[in-house]
């Protein structure tokens, strides 16, 4: 059958497009929470690995190695089908939130740690030369300035997470992969099919890109 | 009591050196500062000089409490650099300035002036600004109020720099070879600044090498050798007995063009 096989779009109903668009909804409401629990973990661990106590700023490599240093189908399927054996169940929308929000952090907690080391360190002494303690430093100077940095990175980071998503359909979560094949199997127009699956994807993260785009050109300056 | 009080201080930092006998990196001690003492009056400009790596600056951050002291002790004002509570009254007391500026390249320039009195000091929005505007004519700069740190001049950021500090209202100005990355001309300009700073009695304890800056404005000279006070004495004796008859003073001055 080819693409330009008109009469069969005729199996492709109107309800299978709201299959599609709620699916999406399910993807944008588990990118949206992991994005947010990963960013706060992150922001956790990024700033102890910044910390000058040699054996504090380890610590969090213990959960970040592992979790950057391995497929994240691989996490997954550790936490949902793994776990169980350890006694521990958990529903399929659970092991993913919890899966993906902790594999977040771990990618963002290295981009909050090379945000706030990239600050030269003048900063840091300018800021105490005038008065500041290490916190009102943190927050006045460094912060300010590592945000900057930090912000068009966590974007990008945002926009590769939401297609990884996508690996959740491997745990029998209908997000908008998951419907794309079932859609796609049912109509027998898979090009169409992954085409708007595509185009959704597309639709989601493009204003993201954009965003992260004008915000490096605005905020990027040289220290 | 003299404002600082430096007592037999000792300073060293651990670094890596390579052992030839063994092949191998090891850490060692390098002792910048030797049961060093010296004091400082509130009075005038003092200008320290010596010898590359012989702990100018070294001395300046123990002061300051940017760098821990092993032994010995350093009071300002009566206050111990030891004690961790008593930084911040240190530091508002010496104000500082360092060689490469480092304004706050997130602020415009006046934010960079009011930052610190709003945070520290409790002013207003609108005393800051105000302090900030006599100080930023003091140096000159009163049109670069909203300029960002990138379209400021060396010279220009140094002479911030030093308003940023004097927003502050410090005893005492530690300026660490404020003028060494500048251009001559520039130089003269933040130079200029010090000079008038200088007569309206504002305590500076300057490294510099610049001499024809030393000899119009000091008071007092420190040659620094090795991590000790080889020669302490008033500016004019400095160029004139020392000169004479230090060997090392005399080499050193010859060394830097004087
Ligand atoms: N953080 C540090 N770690 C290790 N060694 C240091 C450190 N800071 C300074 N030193 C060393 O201490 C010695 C004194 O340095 P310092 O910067 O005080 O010298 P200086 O008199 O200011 O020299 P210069 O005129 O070149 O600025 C130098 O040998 C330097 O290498
Ligand atoms: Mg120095």
């Amino acid at each position: 059958m080819s693409v330009f096989d008109f009469a069969s779009y005729a199996k492709f109903r109107w309800s299978d497009m709201v299959l599609i668009f709620r699916a999406a909804g399910l993807t944008l409401q588990i990118t949206l929470i992991s994005l947010a629990f990963g960013t706060l973990i992150g922001l956790l661990l990024g700033i102890v690995r910044c910390s000058k106590n040699q054996v504090l700023n380890k610590l969090p490599l213990l959960i970040m190695e592992p979790l950057r240093n391995s497929p994240l189908i691989v996490q997954l399927f550790l936490v949902y089908y793994g776990l169980p054996s350890l006694g521990i169940r958990m529903p399929a929308m659970t092991a993913a939130l919890l899966t993906l929000s902790l594999n977040t952090s771990a990618f963002f907690a290295v981009l909050v740690h090379s945000s706030i080391i990239a600050v030269p360190r003048g900063q840091w002494e300018s800021g105490y030369a005038i008065g500041f303690n290490k916190l009102q430093v943190y927050v006045y100077v460094i912060a300010r300035q590592a945000i900057r940095l930090l912000i068009p990175q966590a974007i990008t980071l945002y926009i590769s997470q939401l297609q990884t998503s996508s690996l959740v359909s491997f745990v029998s979560l209908q997000d908008l992969t998951k419907a794309g094949q079932i859609v796609a199997q049912k109509t027998l127009l898979p090009f169409l099919i992954y085409a708007i699956v595509a185009a959704v994807y597309f639709a989601l993260t493009y204003p993201l890109a954009r965003v992260a785009r004008y915000l490096e050109k605005r905020m990027g300056f040289t220290i | 009591m003299a404002m600082i009080e430096v007592k037999n201080v000792t300073k060293s930092f651990q670094i890596q050196s390579f052992d030839e006998s063994t092949k191998k990196y090891i850490k060692t001690k390098l002792t910048v500062l030797q049961d060093f003492s010296v004091d400082f009056d509130q009075q005038g400009v003092t200008v320290l000089i010596g010898p590359s790596g012989t702990g100018k600056s070294t001395l300046l951050r123990c002061i300051n409490g940017l760098e821990t002291i092993d032994e010995g002790d350093i009071l300002v004002d009566g206050m111990s650099v030891r004690d961790k509570h008593k930084l911040k009254n240190i530091r508002l007391t010496c104000g500082m300035v360092f060689q490469q500026t480092v304004l706050f390249p997130h602020l415009n320039v006046m934010q960079n002036l009011t930052l610190g009195p709003r945070k520290l000091l409790g002013m207003s929005m609108a005393q800051a600004t105000d302090k900030a505007k006599h100080l930023l004519n003091k140096v000159g700069l009163i049109s670069k109020e909203k300029a960002r740190h990138f379209e400021l001049s060396g010279g220009e950021q140094q002479r911030i720099a030093i308003a940023r500090a004097l927003m502050m209202d410090p005893k005492a100005l530690l300026l660490d070879e404020i003028t060494s990355a500048l251009d001559p001309e520039m130089t003269s300009e933040v130079l200029h600044i010090l000079e008038d700073l200088a007569a309206d009695g504002v305590c500076m304890i300057a490294v510099t090498h610049e001499m024809v800056f030393a000899r119009h404005v000091a008071r007092r000279i420190i040659f620094m050798d090795k991590g000790a006070v080889a020669v302490d004495a008033d500016k004019d004796e400095f160029f004139t007995v020392h000169r004479k008859e230090n060997e090392r003073v005399a080499s050193f001055l010859k060394f830097i063009g004087e």
